[in-house]
C-alpha cells in the first residue's frame, strides 16, 4: 500500500509522504513543501482532498478553516507568454 | 473493440447520434478519423487509443483522468504546442497531435537531499573531503 | 470594464447570466470547457416520478435564454488569477485580461479522488469523466469496467453506463487505506447507500431506506450483506468487497478485489482477480474555490458541503465587496439548486449594479424561496446534513461581515 501513488503529477507515493512526515516530524504545510505531493502541473486539484486526508490522519491535524496549502495563481499553468501579455497561444 | 463499437450511435435515451462531418488528424504520426464535436481525447479514445502519454520523470503510462481539464494528465502536444489537454480541445482537420515523451531531469539527485551542501563553505568542506578520499583509494 | 464577468457556464452561471441580462447588464460568461453547460450536460437520471432528467435539454432550454438575451458566453477561456481592484476585479485569463465591476465565480466542484493502487494507468479514470465521454461525446470508456467508490454520484452515473451499452462488472469499495477511510468503510457507505434506495427498484434497499434512521439496522444490513452483493439494475453493488490493485502493463487489463469485514479490513485468503478493461473512481465532489482563494474571499470548512466554500449569505453575497458564489462552489448539491443559486447571484447583481431596487428585491426573496424548496424537493442529496451546513456558513457570514 505503501507503494501507492498519492500524487499523480509528481509520483509522490503513500510511503514518501509517511516517511518524510515520521522523519522531520513535519507539519502539513511542511510535508507537501519537502514531498511535492499537491505542486505538480494539475496544482493539487486532483489529489488535494487526498494528500489532506493522508496529512490529517499523520499529524492528527484537522482541516480548519483556512485552506492547508494557499492557494497560489496562477491556478493553472500558463505559458510565459500568456503571463507576458500576448494571447491566443493554445 | 473496432472504432463503430466505441461510439453510441444509439441511445435509448439521448436518442441517435446527429450525424457529424468526419475530421482527420494524425496521433505520434498514425493517421485517425474523428467526429467534429469531438475533443482530441474523445476522438482518440473512440480510434481506441488510450495512452496519451508518459510521465516526462518515470515514464509511466498515462491517460484521461478527470476528461474535464482539472488533472492535466492527457496533456499533449497539438501542432507544436505542448501541454495542451487533449480533453478539452476542440478537433480540428489537419491537427497534428504528439504524445509526451520523458524528458531529463538534471536537476534531481540521486543523493539523499540531506547530503547535498547547503552553502558554498560546506561545498568546499564537503569537495575537499572527497579528493582526501579519492586520494586514499 | 463589464458590469459582470461570470466564471462558469454550468446551470449556476447561465441562469445568473439570464438574469443580468434580463435586467440588461453588460455580462461576460466564461468557461473552459469546449461547450456551455458545465456538469450539467453529462446528467441523465430517472426522477422517482419516473421522468428523465436529461442534463443535454436542459442545458439547451437555458442556453436558449441566454442567446435570446444576447448573452456573451466564451468557451475554451480558462481564468488563471483574479485581482480586487478598488472598483472591481481583474480576471487573468489565456485570452487575455477581463475587468468587470461585479464578479460571479460558479466553477463548480472537482473530483475527490479514492486512489487504489494502480490508479496511475491508462483506462482508470474518474466517474465524472467517464459520464462526459458517454452522454457528451457519445463515445464508450471501454467494453467491461468496475466503479471503484459507492455513492450517490456513481450509482446515478453506473446507470448511466449501462444505458450507453457499456457493460459493468460491479460496484464495490477502495481497499482501506489513510486516503480512502471512509470510502471503504461498508458502515459509512451504506449509509450513503440508503439516501439514494429511492432510485433503486431493489427490496434490500427499500428495506435499508425504510429504516435508515435507525443505526442498527444498518449496522445489521452491512453484518449480513448478500456474498454476492445487492442488484441495483441488475448490477451488483458490494459494500462488503473493495478494489485493492489494479493491473496492466500499457492499460487497465484486470483488477483484484477481495472480501471486507464490516469494518473495512481485507479478509485474507479471499482475492479475485477480474478481467476489466476500464476503471472509474468515484471518491466524491469537493467545491472547486481556487478562484475564489486567490481573490481573497474568506473560506469556511463545512462537511456536509465538501469541504472549504467561500463564506456568503443567501444572497450569495461574499464578504469581499462585489465578488457572489453560486452553484457547487458553495457546496455539493444537484443541479437544480445550483440553477436556482444562479438565479439569486444574478439578481443580488442586478440590484447593486442598478436602480431599480424595489422590483428587484421582491425577485431576490422569490428567488430564494425557489432555492430552499429545490433543496428541500431534491431527489439526490448528496449529504444528510445540508441544512446544518448552510446555516453555519451563514452565520460565518455574519461574523465577517461585522467585523469588517
Amino acid at each position: 500500500m505503501d507503494k501507492m501513488i498519492i500524487c499523480r503529477c509528481e509520483e509522490v507515493t503513500l510511503g514518501d509522504i509517511k516517511d518524510t512526515a515520521e522523519q522531520y516530524d513535519a507539519t502539513a504545510r511542511e510535508i507537501k513543501l519537502r514531498t511535492r505531493a499537491g505542486m505538480g502541473y494539475c496544482g493539487g486539484r486532483t489529489c488535494r482532498p487526498a494528500v489532506d486526508k493522508v496529512l490529517e490522519d499523520i499529524t492528527g491535524e484537522k482541516p480548519g478553516d483556512q485552506i492547508p496549502l494557499k492557494v497560489q495563481p496562477p491556478v493553472r499553468p500558463v505559458t510565459l507568454a500568456t503571463l507576458g501579455g500576448r494571447t491566443n497561444d493554445t | 473493440m473496432t472504432h463503430k463499437q466505441m461510439r453510441i450511435i444509439d441511445h435509448p435515451v439521448l436518442g441517435a447520434m446527429n450525424e457529424r462531418d468526419i475530421m482527420t488528424f494524425t496521433f505520434d504520426g498514425h493517421t485517425y478519423k474523428g467526429f467534429k464535436g469531438d475533443t482530441i481525447a474523445s476522438a482518440l479514445l473512440a480510434n481506441g487509443i488510450r495512452q496519451l502519454r508518459v510521465h516526462e520523470e518515470r515514464g509511466t503510462p498515462r491517460g484521461i483522468y478527470c476528461n474535464i481539464g482539472h488533472c492535466f494528465e492527457c496533456r499533449t502536444t497539438v501542432n507544436g504546442v505542448s501541454g495542451v489537454r487533449a480533453c478539452l480541445t476542440p478537433l480540428k482537420d489537419g491537427m497534428v497531435v504528439t504524445s509526451g515523451q520523458t524528458e531529463p531531469v538534471p536537476l534531481n539527485s540521486e543523493h539523499d537531499v540531506d547530503e547535498l551542501p547547503r552553502t558554498y563553505t560546506e561545498f568546499i568542506q564537503k569537495q575537499k573531503a572527497h579528493e582526501a578520499g579519492d586520494s586514499d583509494a | 470594464m463589464h458590469d459582470v464577468i461570470i466564471i462558469g457556464a454550468g446551470p449556476a452561471g447561465l441562469s445568473a447570466a439570464i438574469k443580468c441580462r434580463e435586467w440588461d447588464l453588460n455580462v461576460v460568461v466564461i468557461d473552459e470547457f469546449p461547450q456551455p453547460g458545465g456538469r450539467l450536460l453529462g446528467q441523465l437520471h430517472q426522477e422517482p416520478n419516473g421522468e428523465w432528467w436529461n442534463g443535454i435539454k436542459e442545458t439547451d432550454a437555458l442556453l436558449q435564454q441566454a442567446t435570446d438575451l444576447n448573452t456573451d458566453i466564451r468557451c475554451g477561456v480558462s481564468a488563471h488569477h483574479i485581482e480586487k481592484t478598488n472598483n472591481g476585479y481583474i480576471i487573468h485569463t489565456n485570452e487575455g485580461i477581463l475587468e468587470s465591476q461585479k464578479l460571479l465565480i460558479a466553477t463548480g466542484a472537482a473530483e475527490s479522488a479514492a486512489p487504489v493502487p494502480g490508479w496511475t494507468l491508462p483506462g482508470v479514470m474518474s466517474i465524472g469523466a467517464a459520464q462526459v465521454m458517454t452522454n457528451v461525446h457519445r463515445v464508450r470508456v471501454g467494453q467491461k469496467g468496475i466503479i471503484v467508490g459507492v455513492n450517490v454520484l456513481s450509482a446515478a452515473i453506473a446507470r448511466e453506463l449501462q444505458l450507453a451499452g457499456i457493460d459493468l462488472h460491479s460496484m464495490m469499495l477502495p481497499i482501506k487505506s489513510s486516503v480512502t477511510a471512509e470510502h471503504a468503510h461498508p458502515k459509512k457507505v451504506m449509509d450513503g447507500l440508503v439516501r439514494i434506495a429511492h432510485l433503486a427498484p431493489s427490496a434490500f434497499l427499500r428495506f435499508g431506506s425504510t429504516f435508515a434512521k435507525m443505526n442498527w439496522i444498518r449496522h445489521l444490513a452491512v453484518q449480513f450483506y448478500p456474498r454476492g452483493g445487492v442488484k441495483m439494475w441488475g448490477m451488483p453493488i458490494h459494500v462488503r468487497k473493495a478494489v485493492k490493485e489494479i493491473h496492466g502493463t500499457e492499460h487497465v487489463e484486470a483488477v483484484t478485489v477481495c472480501r471486507v469485514t464490516p469494518d473495512g479490513e481485507e479478509i485474507q485468503g479471499t482475492e479475485e482477480r477480474v478481467d476489466v478493461d476500464f476503471v472509474c473512481i468515484a471518491g466524491g465532489l469537493y467545491p472547486l474555490t481556487e478562484l475564489a482563494a486567490v481573490a481573497g474571499c474568506p473560506f469556511q470548512y463545512v462537511e456536509s458541503l465538501g469541504g472549504h466554500v467561500p463564506v456568503h449569505n443567501d444572497r450569495m453575497e461574499t464578504p469581499l465587496d462585489g465578488l457572489y458564489v453560486a452553484g457547487n462552489i458553495t457546496g455539493i448539491e444537484s443541479a437544480k439548486v445550483a440553477r436556482a443559486q444562479g438565479e439569486v447571484a444574478g439578481l443580488s447583481i442586478a440590484k447593486s449594479v442598478m436602480d431599480a431596487v424595489e422590483l428587484i428585491e421582491h425577485g431576490i426573496d422569490n428567488a430564494i424561496a425557489n432555492v430552499l424548496e429545490t433543496r428541500k424537493a431534491a431527489s439526490i442529496q448528496f449529504h444528510p446534513d445540508i441544512h446544518e451546513g448552510r446555516a453555519k456558513v451563514a452565520e460565518a457570514f455574519v461574523e465577517h461581515t461585522q467585523t469588517q
